[in-house]
């Protein structure tokens, strides 16, 4: 069998650092950042917290503002990324979840379907205590609201775990 | 705040920048190498040595990173990004925000009015049974919320009795005052705390995974033994316990009338001054999404025909249920203490599901001994497991369910199940029964 020249070896290393070197843009999904009202204190929420504010389970904010989670309408793949991530569910299991709760007799308002990235940031800044999320990069633009850490990490960093 | 991101966002500019430069500057190296491997192998020369090679690709290297430079020296300097975030709302009023696209709400019959209906119909064959099409139920399942704090809910309930009469029950109507996560207080005619089952499911067939009710959670119109439903108050809520979840319920009420001629809730007169008193604790624990492990305890003072009866009813469950799992184990213990003499009934279910994308099997065992001379159960009226000769059924009901549930819409289920079931004093009963259940 013939050994394969230097100049292959050297072809596929470059190959190899082509991927390494493009892998984090090609495969890191974009961040889903979540966002309060910037009247709201919370600045960090833990993941499990997030889940709870979400689906009903905490329904006060620490400054009594009753939670009113908005997010952008199913179908769109932020919402498809976060409800997997933060609630392990897709649309119809949050549908069913929402559905059995009030059957059972819980104070529980699902979240409120609105049909844009802009209008989730109008509707988060336009309720004290509104709970919503964004892609990374619809965040920019709008005034009222802000973004907070998730487990203490940023959106652009890392270990940071919500993304698409 | 603002300055914190508007230099992140800057930072990220600029290393998406230098990241497209390096890929540009590689790939342009790559395709160059692969074309000197080309050549060298197709060249009938000598092939280069590895310093030439290497040589030549860093000399190209620089040349391009050199004419990199120079295009970018050539383009514009980008204006600076605008602050990604934002200040807090300022008095000014902001600006023209985009149309807003809001999805109808379903089911919104009025401002403040939520309607969703449940249904059920479907086919049953027993050994002891005639073969028979059935209406399930029609549940109008209503909530509204007055304030913020304040919603009430109210459901009424079509059903199909012995005699083939359809008659409307109001089977809740409560209101119901949330204070905060730790305190929420509903009044009203409600189901029972007792168990978990009871307030999981409720009439809703759409949200059960099999066909019916464990037995020892059928309703008590139908020949269930545990108080279902009652007429009082309900307050529940969190117990600040961090991660473990704790939980809090604790009701009073009218009980529930064993007087075989009368409604088994006391919507209206209770017939003595005791109320029924019940407690329970439960917990999900933050860390095992989906489990929870609670009891219960209740008591009552029973007015019968005969002598007054003292009641407690202990339940204890362990649930685990995500999208996909779904494991239920429930036991209740009754005891009925009359004249000094004492007779007590246990039963347990276990249920098993798992989902498989619109496809739920699962697998149903149930047991149920209550004493034959029970001073209480005597006065129950006919259940739907037992043959229609048997006016009241009290012994030991144990048997498994096997069935499968398929979502074939995102609302409407279709479900088989074949249940398998011994009677003490009685043949074994086999029934296999079709349901299609749905909501809208």
């Amino acid at each position: 069998m013939n050994k394969p020249s230097s100049l292959t070896v050297l072809s596929g290393l470059a190959i190899l650092a082509l991927f390494v070197c493009a892998a984090p843009s090609a495969w890191a999904g974009d961040a889903i950042v979540v966002i309060v009202n910037s009247s709201n204190p919370v600045e960090n929420l833990s993941l499990g917290d997030l889940k709870k504010l979400v689906l009903g389970d905490k329904g006060r904010w620490d400054t009594g503002k009753a939670v009113a989670p908005v997010m952008v309408a199913a179908g769109a793949p932020e919402r498809a990324a976060f409800l997997k991530i933060v609630c392990g569910m897709n649309d119809a299991d949050m549908s069913k979840y929402f559905m059995q709760a009030a059957f059972t007799g819980k104070s529980v308002t699902p979240p409120k379907d609105v049909g844009s990235a802009a209008a989730v940031k109008n509707n988060v800044a336009s309720s004290p205590g509104a709970i919503g999320f964004v892609k990374a990069s619809d965040l920019p633009g709008g005034v009222g609201f802000k973004a907070v850490k998730i487990d203490g990490a940023d959106s652009s960093e890392p270990a940071y775990k919500i993304k698409m | 705040m603002q300055t914190a991101f508007a230099r992140s966002a800057l930072r990220l500019r600029r290393r998406r920048t230098l990241r497209a430069i390096v890929s540009r500057i590689l790939s342009i190296g790559l395709c160059l190498m692969l074309a000197l491997a080309a050549r060298a192998q197709q060249s009938s020369s000598p092939p280069m040595t590895l310093d030439e090679a290497t040589r030549q690709l860093l000399q190209r290297v620089n040349e391009l990173e050199a004419k990199v430079k120079q295009l970018e020296e050539k383009q514009p300097v980008p204006a600076p990004a605008p602050p990604a975030i934002i200040a807090p709302a300022p008095a000014a009023p902001a600006p023209e925000p985009p149309p807003e696209v809001e999805m109808p709400t379903t089911n919104e019959v009025a401002p403040r009015l939520k309607l969703i209906v449940f249904g059920d119909v479907g086919a049953q064959g027993y050994t002891h049974i005639p073969d028979t099409f059935e209406f399930g139920s029609l549940d109008l399942f209503m909530r509204a919320r007055l304030s913020d704090r304040v919603s009430v809910l109210a459901e009424v309930l079509f059903t199909a009795e012995n005699d083939n009469s359809i008659s409307p029950d109001v089977e809740r109507l409560l209101l119901i005052y949330r204070q905060n996560d730790y305190f929420t207080a509903s009044v009203g005619r409600m189901h029972t705390w007792v168990g978990y089952y009871n307030t999981a499911f409720n009439k809703g067939e759409f949200l059960e995974t099999t066909t019916d009710r464990p037995f020892m959670y059928a309703f008590d119109d139908q020949g269930g033994v545990l108080p279902m439903q009652d007429v009082g108050v309900n307050v529940t809520g969190k117990i600040p316990s961090g991660k473990l979840g704790l939980n809090y319920v604790a009701e009073a009420g009218n009980g529930r009338d064993w007087i075989p001629t009368d409604e088994p809730a006391q919507n209206n007169q209770d017939r003595n001054n005791s109320k029924a008193i019940n407690g329970g604790l439960f917990m999900r624990p933050e860390k095992f999404s989906g489990l929870q492990l609670g009891f219960s305890i209740r008591h009552d003072n029973l007015t019968l025909p005969g002598p007054a009866v003292g009641e407690t009813i202990v339940t204890a469950h362990a649930v685990f249920v995500n999208s996909n799992w779904e494991i239920l184990n429930e036991a209740v213990f009754v005891r009925h203490s009359a004249n000094g003499e004492l007779a007590d009934t246990s039963a347990f279910y276990t249920q098993l599901s798992r989902r498989f994308r619109t496809f739920r099997p699962y697998l149903r065992y149930q047991y149920f001994n209550a004493p034959s001379d029970d001073p209480v159960y005597v006065n129950g009226t006919p259940n739907a497991y037992v043959p229609l000769n048997v006016t009241t059924f009290i012994g030991r009901l144990n048997g498994p369910s096997v069935g499968l549930r398929w979502d074939f819409t995102e609302h409407s289920a279709l479900k088989f199940q074949y249940d398998r079931f011994s009677l003490r004093g009685l043949d074994s009963e086999n029934g296999l029964t079709t349901q299609v259940a749905f909501t809208f």
